[in-house]
């Protein structure tokens, strides 16, 4: 019986110990997108301080109690405010922030095309603009003080 | 739409969107300068056993005011703090205040010398081995203290050390 046991102990701890790192890797997955509410650089993950600590045991213990990454996510945000997280949610006003970057960068690069545009098409079509009254009238003082 | 509009257009944008970015980077990464999510909410409930052995159930205080401090031995501003809860305490207490101080992150030996030192005697307890009730509060830092009124509903937060001022402000009109 106790050889049994022993063998049913080995063939087990590498399942325990991978189910375990398993864990642990969830839990880091998680407290790296958290915000460590007493040091503002740092992830909850980075950080070794007593409330980013606290933290992620909170995270493992309700991993534990089988909480999904969301529902722990909502646990703090519930209680911190959406500041916690380091990217903020994709809802909301929040889209400006996400899609604004790159919708500014489309829309320079259509400004940028529109102008390319105009000016080689200008170019291309040999048009020359005439002159305006008050350049013509600049351009004569300019030749009579040559004269 | 001309081409002045088109570049007025994208300038407008760019300035909001590095307005945006400054804001963020300079006014709201501070714990500090955000408000609490917890402001107007009901208190979360907790039980705690205090250093003297008294079991404290925060939803059998319904009907008082409660000033919630959490504080460590290790925290410089907790010190600052000490004596203004403490005389707070000793003035209004008997009108039907309740004041809880919850420590956190600290060991059993060092928040006891710390009440001894600085004399503190209202009701003084220890946090879960998880901080559970600090979490719960989404305490940020050492001291923070909540101002629960008679219907259990955070009205209040000072992060830092608070004043005989917000004390008072928070229990003259409800006691």
């Amino acid at each position: 019986m106790k050889k049994l046991l022993l063998i049913l102990l080995f063939l087990l701890a590498p399942i325990m110990l991978f189910a375990d790192e398993e864990m642990e890797n969830k839990v880091r997955e998680i407290a790296h997108q958290l915000r460590c509410p007493t040091c503002q650089a740092l992830s909850v993950k980075e950080s070794d301080a007593g409330l980013a600590s606290n933290m992620k045991m909170k995270i493992r213990s309700m991993l534990e109690e089988g909480k999904s990454e969301q529902e722990i996510l909502d646990f703090f945000i519930q209680r911190y405010g959406e500041w916690i997280l380091r990217s903020p949610q994709k809802t909301g006003f929040n889209l400006v922030l996400w899609l604004g970057p790159g919708f500014l960068v489309l829309l320079s690069g259509l400004g940028v095309i529109l102008v390319v545009r105009k000016k080689t098409a200008h170019a291309l079509s040999g048009e020359i603009t005439p002159l305006s009254a008050k350049e013509k009238a600049e351009i004569e003082k300019d030749m009579e003080g040559i004269e | 739409m001309n081409r002045n509009a088109i570049f007025g257009s994208i300038a407008a944008i760019t300035l909001i969107l590095i307005g945006i970015l400054f804001y963020g980077l300079f006014f709201a990464s501070n714990p500090q300068s955000i408000p609490s999510a917890l402001i107007g909410t009901k208190a979360s409930d907790f039980t705690i056993t205090t250093f003297k052995g008294e079991r404290i159930h925060l939803k059998e205080l319904r009907g008082k005011p409660v000033v919630l401090n959490f504080w460590a031995s290790w925290c410089v501003a907790c010190r600052q703090e000490a004596h203004i809860i403490e005389a707070a305490h000793q003035e209004y207490t008997p009108k039907g205040a309740v004041f809880i101080g919850i420590a956190i992150n600290d060991t059993r030996e060092a928040s006891l010398g710390f009440i001894r030192r600085y004399g503190k005697s209202y009701l003084l307890g220890p946090d879960d081995t998880l901080g559970n009730i600090s979490l719960n509060y989404g305490v940020t830092a050492v001291p923070e203290t909540f101002f629960i009124d008679r219907q259990g509903v955070i009205v209040h937060k000072v992060l830092g050390a608070v004043t005989g001022n917000d004390i008072q402000n928070f229990l003259s009109p409800r006691l």
